[in-house]
């Protein structure tokens, strides 16, 4: 396997890691979190720069890029506590709706996201279910935690569907998109303000049967955008990790002690690298999932879990090392290491804890393990 | 980034297996097994013998020396061929791996056709003499003298962990020349048959057994090398020991992610045999040990195309540090896992590889003894940390 970034690759990463360093302090996520500002500039400059577009396909009007841009992308955006709708619009609702509409609706809907048109995605088949009523569908149930649910143009809602009679050739699980002003949402206030939380009371939610999607093939193509789902946010916290090992090291190397810097100390240092190497382990197998998701492997779905766990095992000891590393100076809200703590947290609490994703590896490892004798003959 | 290496270089993995399928050792050929990692049976150094004629031996060695210019990536595939199969090219893997590259590195065109040929050819067995008593993680405080008197070296002292040495033809050691200098200054590297006069190797037993003889306390008294014997300038040592265990570190990794699979392997038919395999306590860390050894293959062949690349790989010591320890906490977990059953230790935890060597297929408890190996052995997980610390996150000495 030839795992190196390309020279391209290397480039779009140091690209935006420098456009968001320098729009994006924490000055501005500080604003947000206090309410005092929004990040619609922010998103304003993304769009402007076109980035909302980078991994839409060519042929619904954007720029075509693989799920291994995005991952480039959405781990320098973790680094700074991006507060826009980036990771919703372009690793949730863009995949959901690229896997699961139709032709003409998919484009429609694409080109929208390519031109800076923000979304989010509800994969609340456990509870919300959709019923036919006419020539269209009526929602109902709540979606709890939808990231940016309450302040994208668009909402893409994975239900169930509770009438079969439709019957014939169908998934039970359908895709409904329908616009954000048309859904009752209330912003939930958590501990990781950065990232824009919604709770979504859908019950009476009507949607037209052109933006219902509820096919033979419905189901898998959820499946497939949810790989693009735990990619992208594994690879958020990834970044979020990131950013705490760097102002661990900035501060161990500034920090004088006994009249030497604290990080000259080998119990400083073991704990730092172990930081490194946990952030390695986690970036390596978000770039695998999104490289998995790009060549449209088989391992796609597994690769995508390790990616989860892997990321939940990064910030885990991240957060640890890094707290304890920073002594009192991290326990203080002033100190920016705090906004890095609960984003990396908070990707934990989404999309399937690392304990979760743990067991699902292990279950398909269980069940296909081939010996290597086996795999030789393959 | 993609999922496969070009195609040139899949047709270099095809038509290595073709040889390799058409020319490896018969199971009936293969009943004398062996005791150290310098002892190697009659039918194995024909077969490294076979390997080097062919020019499979070390590809990426021209073909005077057992190869055929492979490059780096070739020279790996052929690696991950032999270790996806459990066969070894050599039953001195230190000879192979370590001294002859050195003397190829380092050595004149005599002493390469004097020495590292017929260790190429498994007709001369070899060990590595580095680690003394007081000189382990540091290795440039070695002690044991080599005076130059003439045209011998007087060679004096100790060395400990020598590995298959009381099997072993000759020890390539290092020492001390200059004891005045500054101590990486001071050091020359030499190689001592051990046939010399006054070279006395005593074997001991490892943490596994009485009987796993492979360790050796090398003791020197007024032995006397020829001055040729040299390898490199003196009191140039230094150079030569970053060299060999720069050989040994370049695709060490691979080593751990191959014993990561056999064990995931192995434990996973074990599981299943326990009725295990469906035990979510058990699910978390046997997920953990495929994401771990997923984690390090990748990493692993990110290292390997930046070396191709020439660029420094700091990673060697991420690699070396992560993958042994992944090892080793799994094989803890697996041997905790089977509660009584893992006392019997007569039980093969995995099949029988002729080709390969026996602890491979160990008991449980052995491999978690032997996952050590990874953890100290050419630099111990805290030293690894301490040089990532300081080379990667630049941290202050």
């Amino acid at each position: 396997m030839d795992f190196e970034l390309t020279e391209d690759q290397l480039e779009l990463r140091q690209i935006v890691h420098d456009i968001v360093e320098r729009e994006c302090p924490t000055s501005l996520i500080r604003a947000v979190v206090a309410g005092t500002e929004d990040a619609a500039g922010l998103w304003k400059q993304y769009v402007d720069l076109d980035w909302p577009a980078l991994t839409i396909p060519e042929s619904d009007g954007g720029i075509g890029f693989t799920a291994v841009e995005s991952v480039i992308v959405l781990a320098e955006l973790g680094y700074v506590a991006d507060p826009t709708p980036f990771l919703a619009t372009t690793t949730q609702y863009a995949p959901l709706v690229r896997e699961c509409a139709t032709d003409g609706v998919r484009s429609e809907l694409l080109g929208a996201v390519a031109r800076g048109a923000t979304g989010a995605a509800a994969f609340a088949r456990d509870t919300v279910s959709a019923t036919a009523d006419g020539d269209g569908w009526v929602l109902s149930g709540t979606a709890r935690y939808v990231v940016d649910g309450d302040r994208a143009e668009q909402v893409a809602i994975v239900a169930s569907i509770g009438d079969r009679e439709g019957g014939g050739d169908r998934d039970d699980v359908g895709l409904f998109v329908v616009p954000g002003a048309e859904v009752q949402a209330s912003h939930d206030v958590t501990f990781d303000g950065s990232l824009h939380l919604a709770d979504l009371a859908l019950d009476g939610v009507r949607v037209g049967a052109d933006r219902a999607f509820t096919g033979a093939g419905v189901a898998d193509g959820v499946a497939r955008a949810e790989h693009e789902v735990l990619a992208g946010i594994s690879a958020m916290t990834v970044g979020a990790s990131q950013r705490i090992l760097d102002l661990v090291l900035e501060h161990v190397k500034e920090r004088k002690q006994f009249g030497v810097p604290i990080g000259s100390f080998q119990a400083v240092k073991h704990l730092a690298v172990d930081m490194l190497v946990a952030i390695e382990r986690a970036r390596a197998l978000a770039e695998f999932a999104a490289l998995t998701i790009a060549e449209d492997d088989p391992r796609r779905a597994v690769a995508a879990s390790m990616a989860k766990a892997a990321a939940g095992d990064c910030q885990r000891l991240c957060v640890k090392n890094g707290i304890q590393l920073f002594g009192g100076l991290g326990f203080t809200w002033e100190n920016d290491l705090q906004i890095f703590v609960r984003r990396a947290k908070a990707g934990e609490l989404l999309f399937g804890s690392s304990t979760h994703h743990r067991a699902t590896v292990a279950r398909t490892a269980l069940a296909t393990s081939a010996t290597a004798a086996e795999e030789v003959a393959r | 980034m993609k999922l496969r290496f070009d195609d040139e270089t899949e047709a270099f993995r095809a038509e290595f297996v073709t040889w390799l399928e058409a020319n490896m050792p018969d199971e009936s050929e293969t009943g004398e097994r062996s005791a150290s990692t310098a002892d190697v049976p009659e039918w194995a150094r024909r077969w490294q013998r076979t390997m080097f004629d062919a020019g499979w031996l070390v590809p990426s060695n021209p073909p005077e020396f057992g190869g055929r210019n492979a490059t780096l990536i070739e020279q790996f595939v052929y690696l991950e061929e032999l270790g996806k199969r459990h066969i070894y090219n050599s039953f001195n893997p230190q000879a192979l791996g370590i001294i002859a590259p050195s003397i190829l590195s380092f050595g004149t065109d005599e002493q390469k056709q004097k020495w590292a040929v017929p260790i190429l050819r498994a007709e001369m067995t070899a060990a590595l003499g580095m680690s003394e008593p007081d000189a382990g993680s540091d290795l440039a405080g070695l002690r044991t003298r080599a005076d130059l008197s003439g045209d011998v070296f007087v060679v004096n002292g100790q060395k400990v962990w020598t590995s298959g040495a009381h099997d072993a033809d000759v020890i390539l050691a290092f020492v001390r020349t200059d004891p005045d200098a500054p101590k990486h200054k001071g050091i020359s590297c030499i190689l001592i048959p051990t046939d010399t006069p006054g070279v006395n190797p005593r074997p001991f037993g490892s943490i596994v057994s009485p009987d796993d003889l492979d360790f050796n306390e090398v003791f020197f008294d007024d032995a006397e090398v020829p001055a040729e014997n040299l390898i490199g300038e003196l009191h140039q040592g230094w150079r030569v020991a970053n060299g060999s265990l720069g050989h040994e570190r370049a695709m060490l990794w691979l080593g751990f992610a191959e014993r990561m699979r056999d064990q995931l392997d192995h434990g996973a038919r074990a599981l299943r045999e326990h009725g295990l395999a469906d035990d979510p306590l058990v699910h978390d860390w046997y997920g953990r040990s495929v994401i771990d050894n997923e984690a390090l293959r990748l990493l692993g062949y990110r290292t390997l195309a930046k070396t191709r690349r020439g660029a420094e790989a700091t990673e060697q010591s991420i690699l070396k540090l992560f993958g042994s320890e992944a090892v080793q906490q799994n094989a803890l977990d697996l041997f905790e896992a089977f509660g009584p059953d893992s006392f019997d230790d007569t039980e093969l935890t995995g099949p029988f590889n002729h080709l390969h060597g026996d602890s491979f297929n160990a008991s449980w408890f052995e491999r978690y003894l032997r996952s050590f190996a990874g953890t100290i052995a050419g630099g111990t997980s805290q030293i690894q940390r301490n040089i990532v610390a300081e080379r990667v996150l630049g941290l202050p000495r």
